[in-house]
């Protein structure tokens, strides 16, 4: 309980606060929020705020009402929190300490890298990826030299070109027709762009999140949404997965266009990593 | 490789009155593409419009293309001219706010050398709705500055008290 250490504040006496009671504590990224409930027994006047402290690490951060979130704590250590309050006088001792919580990883979303093409190129690279992101994310806007209204994109993984390791299946609507197939055992077409004969102006875009990509017990999953839209045939809104049946963590991969094609000026690729 | 966080709340409305459009006026250039994550309700089925700039300069402006499912099958079309994008071509009616979600992804939104292209998926899990992917085209080369969404053809039908849109910017390294 409270030390009894007093103030006189306009000519009143006034104790330090007793502490709140203890509520749950709940992890967040590097982060563990405190639940309490204010003491009600009016020792101490007001309390005018809150401290919650963590141990280990005696990581504080204030607050005047419940939760409060103690945040810079590391991921994976078990913490519990006391909470004290504040007044006039000073801080008042502290409560129980909370059950233990254990923060996780912050949620992030990064910039890795990105490429973006001041002319024809054949292959797209991203290497040395780091290992630090759950999870990848490729931001694509691109156009190839095709003879064609449209092309294809495939990618293939840590320099991996055996067609058999790599599966694909898409739902595709081009307006007039709805699509689906199977890419067996050839590499994984991830999605289209656009070709030579589409305006010139017209690019086709594909968002591909590939899934735990550093993990080694399991093979690698992606999910591919994107479109282009031309203003006539070959206009596609595709959704698409694809796997690629490795246990080796993803630390590169080359983006291809259709057979023969190239990428052409203003195609941009940027890979984004996402945390937590 | 450089890193960088990025994927930042740039605005968000949410209605205190039903109204007909929402708007994101003076974008800042600085991101590579644009999200706009929506939990709204209307009431009336329609599709879910985007304009860009406030640009309504052609009808010929804009094309999309989308692809739908609603457990029962798949249903695709297209339209080739029109004053808007789409970002949703059900329109899933719903009263309630939270019971539909469309992502709409729009693309190196401020290069002044490419049309615009933004992809869409937009879920519903209604009894009777369902999901859809819309492929949007805005042909123009301008960066886009602002964005204004609405319901129908005309853009002229409410969305419901609580309806929200954030904005956000990604930019690469």
């Amino acid at each position: 309980m409270a030390s009894g250490r007093l103030s006189k504040v306009k000519g009143k006496v006034v104790d330090i606060p007793n502490p709140p009671t203890i509520g749950t504590a709940t992890a967040g990224g590097e982060s563990v929020s405190i639940a309490f409930t204010a003491d009600s027994s009016g020792k101490g006047g007001p309390t005018r705020s809150y401290i919650a402290k963590s141990n280990p690490g005696n990581i504080t951060a204030t607050g005047s009402t419940s939760p409060i979130n103690v945040t810079g704590l590391t991921v994976g250590t078990s913490y519990t929190i006391s909470v004290a309050g504040v007044n006039e006088t000073g801080t008042g001792e502290y409560s129980s300490a909370s059950g233990s919580a254990t923060p996780i990883e912050l949620t992030s979303f990064e910039s890795i890298a990105t490429v973006a093409l001041s002319g024809s190129q054949s292959t797209i690279t991203f290497s040395s990826i780091p290992q630090t992101y759950k999870h990848l994310q490729l931001r694509l806007l691109g156009r190839t030299d095709r003879a064609s209204a449209d092309d294809y994109f495939s990618v293939r993984f840590n320099s991996d070109n055996t067609a058999a390791n790599y599966r694909g299946h898409y739902l595709i609507g081009e307006g007039a027709n709805v699509y689906s197939g199977d890419h067996g055992n050839d590499y994984a077409i991830y999605g289209r762009l656009t070709g030579a004969s589409a305006s010139s102006n017209m690019f086709g875009v594909g968002v591909i999140d590939m899934l735990d990509y550093t993990n080694t017990n399991k093979y690698k999953t992606g999910r591919n949404f994107g479109g282009q839209d031309i203003n006539g045939s070959a206009a596609y809104a595709w959704n698409g997965s694809s796997l690629w049946m490795s246990t080796s963590a993803i630390t590169s991969f080359v983006i291809y266009p259709g057979a023969g094609s190239n990428f052409v000026q203003y195609t941009h690729a940027a890979l984004y990593g996402i945390k937590g | 490789m450089a890193a960088g966080a990025t994927y930042e709340p740039i605005a968000t409305t949410t209605l205190g009155s039903a109204q007909s459009t929402i708007t994101f006026s003076s974008i800042p250039g600085t991101y590579t593409d644009l999200v706009a994550v929506s939990t709204i309700a209307f009431n009336n089925s329609d599709s879910l419009a985007l304009r860009f700039n406030g640009d309504t300069s052609s009808s010929t402006l804009y094309s999309w293309t989308m692809l739908s499912g609603n457990g029962s099958g798949a249903v695709t079309t297209r339209a080739s001219n029109g004053a808007r994008a789409l970002a949703d071509y059900n329109g899933f009616p719903t009263s309630t706010v939270g019971e539909y979600v469309s992502i709409i992804q729009i693309m190196n939104y401020s290069n002044s050398t490419t049309f615009k292209t933004a992809i869409s998926r937009g879920n519903s899990a209604v009894s009777g709705h369902g999901t859809d992917a819309v492929v949007s085209l805005y042909r123009s080369t301008s960066p886009i500055t602002s964005i204004t969404f609405g319901m129908g053809t005309a853009m002229t039908q409410n969305f419901a008290v609580g309806s929200t849109i954030t904005l956000y910017g990604i930019a690469a390294a």
